[in-house]
């Protein structure tokens, strides 16, 4: 079960549509698990690896996987190599991960990219990594062409999380 | 390759093609009146146990963890642009097998830049898009136990170099591998030595194997016609694949003694059946009609 958690006020439709969205894409069921708010101490733009260690303990079941909702804006890391823009952060093949609206215009009109975030983000914790086709959800973020696909996985990545997913069932 | 004898329980390791590991239990047994030391690892992503005699620690390739140096390099040699997988897929799936098992942290980054590179000019092969996805696992992990950071932060850490933020990933020309494929086919023998070293027949796309077999159902029972479907690589083979078994050819005296034409009519394939009566330079006179009927009596 993928359970989003919403940090801030969202449109029903709008997560109506991304937990479908979820739902297609994984082949696992996935519903809005209510709203909790983000711990003391935590500014915006949010610092995403400390908000992920933050964050309460949610009742979930070990093969759960659960996805933070936000509206504000997550900081760019700043890693070895240079500054990573930060559009989402996850906890490879663990429970936890964060996805920001911030940087989408006007979302509604825009779930598809939401939910390709999403996608990423939960594959990560399913343990996929970043992929070579421009027109997978799972390729880089950051990259121009990514707003230009479809809520969807590649051949391969698809596999991947199939055999992920079963193999992980409780 | 750093120090192995002097490990302690709880250090960490890096298996060949395995991944990250920890040092478990370090014990001397008795095994034919020999006295060994084994070192137990626990693969950490899998759980598997491994017991390894000491010695054969740096014989499998096991080694530690990459240093802050280590990622240096890492980190210099993705930002330059010197990777050119070779187009050669076997000797590009022989380089990439030797890099896991003995590049440590740069090997991984040498197979994962030389295969994303090789994909911005054509997609990988499943085979190879697996391997990437092994490589691409295996450097992350060792990269975020080598950085102590999470394996987002370090799978981000390298792609914002491959992948660079705002731009989309470079076109390439096979013009650009082609100094390496010059160098790999320089005598021209690739093609004819497939199969005699023993290693894989190269990948043929299916539609070309239909192709042949349909060419082989259709030449069935048309044999004087067979021979000229046959492509160009199967009228001039080579000399050593014609040689029947067990005797030399003698090239050289076929071509000085024979002449050209005839040293061309004898690679040609001989008809099946047994051969033609020769006929006679001049035809001879029929014999006379014989007469019908009963012949007359003797008087």
């Amino acid at each position: 079960m993928i359970r989003i958690f919403t940090l801030d006020e969202f449109d029903p439709a709008l997560i109506k549509a991304l937990t479908k969205s979820l739902y297609t894409a994984f082949g696992v069921g996935s519903e809005h698990s209510g709203a909790v708010t983000v711990p003391h101490g935590q500014q915006e733009p949010y610092d995403a690896n400390k908000l992920l260690d933050a964050m309460p303990k949610l009742q979930a079941l070990a093969d759960d996987k659960v996805l933070f909702l936000t509206s504000r804006k997550l900081a760019p890391r700043k890693l070895v190599s240079g500054e990573a823009p930060t559009l989402g952060l996850s906890r490879y093949g663990q429970q936890r991960a964060v996805v920001t609206t911030a940087t989408i215009k006007n979302v509604a009109d825009n779930v598809k990219l939401l939910a390709r975030y999403a996608m990423q983000e939960v594959g990560h914790t399913y343990g996929l990594h970043h992929c070579l086709d421009p027109r997978c959800a799972m390729y880089p973020q950051w990259t121009p062409s990514y707003a230009l696909g479809e809520a969807s996985f590649c051949t391969y990545c698809r596999d991947s999380s199939d055999a992920k997913i079963r193999t992980t069932k409780s | 390759m750093p120090d192995m004898t002097s490990l302690s329980v709880g250090d960490r390791l890096v298996y060949p093609n395995q991944g990250l590991c920890s040092v478990t239990e370090i014990k001397t047994e008795e095994i034919a009146g020999q006295k060994l030391t084994f070192v137990s690892l626990v693969i950490i992503e899998t759980g598997a146990k491994v017991k390894v005699p000491r010695e054969k620690l740096e014989k499998n390739g096991v080694r530690r963890v990459s240093t802050a140096d280590d990622v240096k390099k890492v980190v210099d040699y993705l930002k330059s642009d010197s990777e050119k997988a070779s187009l050669d897929w076997k000797k590009r799936a022989r380089e990439n097998t030797a890099r896991l098992s003995e590049g440590g942290l740069l090997g991984l980054a040498e197979v994962v830049k030389g295969l994303q590179v090789l994909s911005e000019l054509r997609p990988l092969p499943p085979k190879e898009r697996e391997l990437y996805n092994d490589a691409r696992h295996l450097f992350v992990e060792e990269l975020s136990a080598a950085m102590g950071v999470h394996q987002a932060d370090a799978e981000d850490a390298f792609d914002i170099l491959l992948f660079v933020p705002g731009r989309d990933r470079p076109k390439r020309t096979a013009e650009e591998f082609a100094g390496l494929a010059g160098e790999e086919d320089e005598l021209g023998l690739e093609g004819d030595l497939i199969g005699i070293d023993g290693g894989e027949e190269p990948e043929t796309p299916e539609s070309e194997v239909e192709k042949a077999e349909e060419g082989e159902s259709e030449g069935e029972g048309e044999d004087e016609e067979a021979p000229k479907k046959k492509p160009a690589k199967a009228a001039a083979p080579p000399a050593a694949a014609k040689a029947p078994k067990g005797k030399k050819t003698l090239i050289s005296d076929v071509e000085v003694t024979m002449p050209a034409t005839l040293a061309l009519t004898e690679n040609l394939p001989k008809k099946r059946g047994r051969p033609p009566k020769p006929k006679p330079a001049v035809a001879e006179p029929p014999p006379p009609p014989k007469k019908r009927g009963r012949p007359p009596k003797a008087k």
